[in-house]
C-alpha cells in the first residue's frame, strides 16, 4: 500500500530532511510514524500525498509509482487517500457540512448521497447536529474531528494523519486514537505521524522511528 | 448528463450566493464595465441614428437634371421619362423655379430680376435604384439626351457622407475592440485578485482531489456574470443617454417641422451585447485562472 525506497529529501533552502528513508506499509496495516522534532515525520507525508517531491528514491502508494504519476492523473490519485492535518485546514468561511462534503463534491457527488455520507461522517466522530456551524464555533478538538469526518467521507483505503492529537488532552486524544484504529479495523491502511508516546504505547500497534531524516529501525 | 447539469446549477447558486455576499468590489467592476461597454455602443448608436436620419433625407439620391434654354422643355421630359432608370420626373418649369426661389431666398419683392427670368427648366429625376453607381450610369445617360445642358447628382454628398459614415464606423470598430481588450483586461486582473484571496481554500480543494476544472469554474461564473451585468449596466447608461436627449430632440423636431425618433438599440442587439460582455468576462476570467492555477500547481 505505501512502500519508500531509499528515499532522500532536500529542501531548497538546503536542509537535508530525509536521507535513504525506505519502508513498506502493507494494506490493512496501521503504524506509527515518530521521532523527535525535526527528524522528518511531515516531510515523509507530504511525499506520500505528493505535496512535496522526493530529492531521490522511489515511492508507491496504492500502486502508483509517483514519480511517473502524470500531473492529470494527481487529482484522482488524492481521491484515494484521506489526508489528517495537525493545523485541520478546515475552510472556516464554510459550513462544517460542507467542509465534509468537499471531497464528495469535487469527485462530482451530488445531492442526497452526499447528504448521507456526510452525516454518517460526522455521526462517526461525534458532531452529528452541529453540520450547519462553522469550523471556529468549534473547540480545537472538535475541529480536528471535523478533519477526520473530511478525511474519511469519501472512503479512502489509505488514511495518513499528521499529529492528529497534537494539542488535545489526553481522553480526546484517546477518542480520536481509538476512531482510526476502527477504520483499521475495518480495513483502512493508517499512517499516523505523532510524538504521543502514550498513544504509542497503548495501541500496540507497528512503530517507524526517525530521527535526524534517518530510519531507527521499524519495528 | 443530468448529473453535471445539477452540479453546474449548484456551482452557479453557490456563485451566486458569493457574488451577494460581496457586492462591494463587484458592483464597481460592475459599473466600470458598464461605462467600458457603454462608450463604443453609445457610439454605436449614434451612427446608427445618423444613417437613418440621412436615408430619411436623401432615400434615392435623386438627379437634378437642367435643360437648355429656349429649347422645347415638353420633349427633354418625355425623353426623360423614356429612360429605363428614371422611376420619376418631376419637372419645375422657369417660372415655378423663380417663384420658389424667391419664397425660398425671401428676394420677392425686390424685383430683383426685372422682368427676365434667367433661371433654366429644372427636372427631379428619382432613379429606380439606389445606390452611388447605377446613380452615376444613370446621370451620364441624362447628359447625353439634347435638351440637356447639364446633370447634378446629389451622389456627392452622398458619397462624402457614405464615406464619414464608413469612417464612423471603423472608429467604432476600433474603439470597441481596445475596450473589449480592457474589459478582458479588468476582468483578468479582478479575477486575480479574487483567485489570491482564496488561495487557502484552493489549496485545500486540490488536496482532497479536485480538479483544475473543478476550480475554476466558479470563477468562470464569476466573470461571465460580472461580464453579463456590466453589460446590463451598459445598456442601462444607453437608455438613460437616449431619454435625456429625448428634450433637445424634440426641440429640434418642432424647429424643422420634422418627427425624427432617436432608436436605441434593437433586442437582438442588446441580447448580443449581453452574451459579448458575459463571454468576454468568462475569457477574462479564464485567463487569470488558468495563470493563477499553472503558477500554484503542487
Ligand atoms: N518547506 C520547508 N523548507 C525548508 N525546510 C523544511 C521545510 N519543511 C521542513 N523543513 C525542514 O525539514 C526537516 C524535517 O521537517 P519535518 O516537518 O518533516 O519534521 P517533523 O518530524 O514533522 O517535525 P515536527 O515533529 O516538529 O512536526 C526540518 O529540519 C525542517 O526544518
Ligand atoms: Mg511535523
Amino acid at each position: 500500500m505505501i512502500e519508500l525506497k531509499h528515499v532522500f529529501k532536500r529542501y531548497p533552502l538546503g536542509t537535508e530532511a530525509l536521507s535513504d528513508v525506505g519502508f513498506t506499509l502493507a494494506k490493512g496495516e496501521m503504524a506509527f510514524l515518530t521521532g523527535p522534532s525535526g527528524a522528518g515525520k511531515s516531510t515523509i507525508l507530504k511525499l506520500i500525498c505528493l505535496l512535496e517531491r522526493p530529492t531521490r528514491g522511489q515511492i508507491t502508494v496504492n500502486g502508483h509509482e509517483l514519480g511517473r504519476l502524470p500531473a492529470r492523473r494527481l487529482p484522482y490519485f488524492r481521491r484515494e487517500i484521506g489526508v489528517v492535518f495537525q493545523d485541520n485546514r478546515l475552510l472556516n468561511e464554510r459550513t462544517i457540512f460542507d467542509n465534509v462534503a468537499l471531497p464528495l463534491v469535487v469527485a462530482g457527488m451530488t445531492g442526497d448521497e452526499v447528504r448521507k455520507r456526510v452525516l454518517a461522517a460526522l455521526d462517526k466522530v461525534g458532531l452529528r447536529g452541529r453540520e450547519r456551524g462553522f469550523p471556529l464555533a468549534l473547540s480545537g478538538g472538535e475541529q480536528q474531528r471535523v478533519g477526520i469526518a473530511r478525511a474519511l467521507v469519501h472512503r479512502p483505503p489509505l488514511l495518513i494523519a499528521d499529529e492528529p492529537t497534537g494539542n488535545l488532552d489526553a481522553a480526546l486524544s484517546d477518542d480520536i486514537i481509538d476512531l482510526f484504529r476502527e477504520f483499521n479495523d475495518h480495513g483502512v491502511t493508517v499512517l499516523i505521524a505523532t510524538h504521543d508516546l502514550r498513544q504509542i504505547e497503548r495501541l500496540k500497534k507497528r512503530v517507524i522511528r526517525l530521527g535526524a531524516g534517518h530510519m531507527l529501525g521499524a519495528a | 448528463m443530468k448529473a453535471y447539469f445539477t452540479r453546474h446549477a449548484q456551482v452557479f447558486m453557490r456563485t451566486l450566493g458569493e457574488f451577494a455576499r460581496s457586492p462591494a468590489p463587484t458592483l464597481m467592476t460592475v459599473i466600470l464595465i458598464g461605462l467600458t461597454l457603454a462608450l463604443p455602443t453609445g457610439l454605436y448608436v449614434g451612427l446608427l441614428n445618423l444613417q437613418r436620419l440621412s436615408q430619411g433625407w436623401q432615400p434615392h439620391g435623386s438627379l437634378s437634371v437642367y435643360l437648355k434654354k429656349g429649347g422645347a422643355d415638353s420633349a427633354a421630359v418625355v425623353a426623360i421619362r423614356r429612360i429605363p432608370g428614371v422611376a420619376t420626373a418631376r419637372y419645375i418649369s422657369p417660372v415655378q423655379g423663380l417663384r420658389e426661389f424667391k419664397t425660398a431666398s425671401g428676394l420677392g419683392g425686390m424685383g430683383l430680376f426685372g422682368r427676365h427670368n434667367p433661371l433654366p427648366g429644372v427636372v427631379i429625376v428619382a432613379p429606380t435604384r439606389p445606390g452611388p453607381r447605377s446613380v452615376a450610369l444613370l446621370a451620364t445617360q441624362l447628359k447625353t439626351l439634347p435638351g440637356v445642358a447639364h446633370v447634378q447628382s446629389n451622389l456627392v454628398w452622398v458619397e462624402r457622407l457614405d464615406a464619414a459614415l464608413a469612417l464612423g464606423r471603423r472608429l467604432v470598430t476600433i474603439l470597441a475592440t481596445l475596450l473589449g481588450l480592457a474589459l478582458v483586461l479588468i476582468l483578468a486582473n479582478t479575477t486575480r485578485a479574487t483567485v489570491a484571496s482564496r488561495s487557502a481554500e484552493i489549496s485545500v480543494v486540490r488536496l482532497v482531489g479536485g480538479t483544475n476544472a473543478f476550480i475554476r469554474r466558479p470563477f468562470l461564473y464569476i466573470g461571465a456574470l460580472t461580464g453579463g451585468l456590466g453589460a446590463l449596466c451598459a445598456l442601462l447608461v444607453l437608455e438613460i443617454g437616449l431619454i435625456a436627449l429625448e428634450g433637445p430632440v424634440a426641440a429640434l423636431n418642432r424647429a424643422y417641422g420634422a418627427h425624427y425618433r432617436l432608436t436605441g438599440l434593437g433586442l437582438e442587439q442588446a441580447l448580443g451585447l449581453l452574451v459579448l460582455g458575459a463571454s468576454l468576462g468568462w475569457l477574462g476570467a479564464r485567463i487569470a485562472v488558468a495563470r493563477a492555477l499553472r503558477q500554484s500547481e503542487g
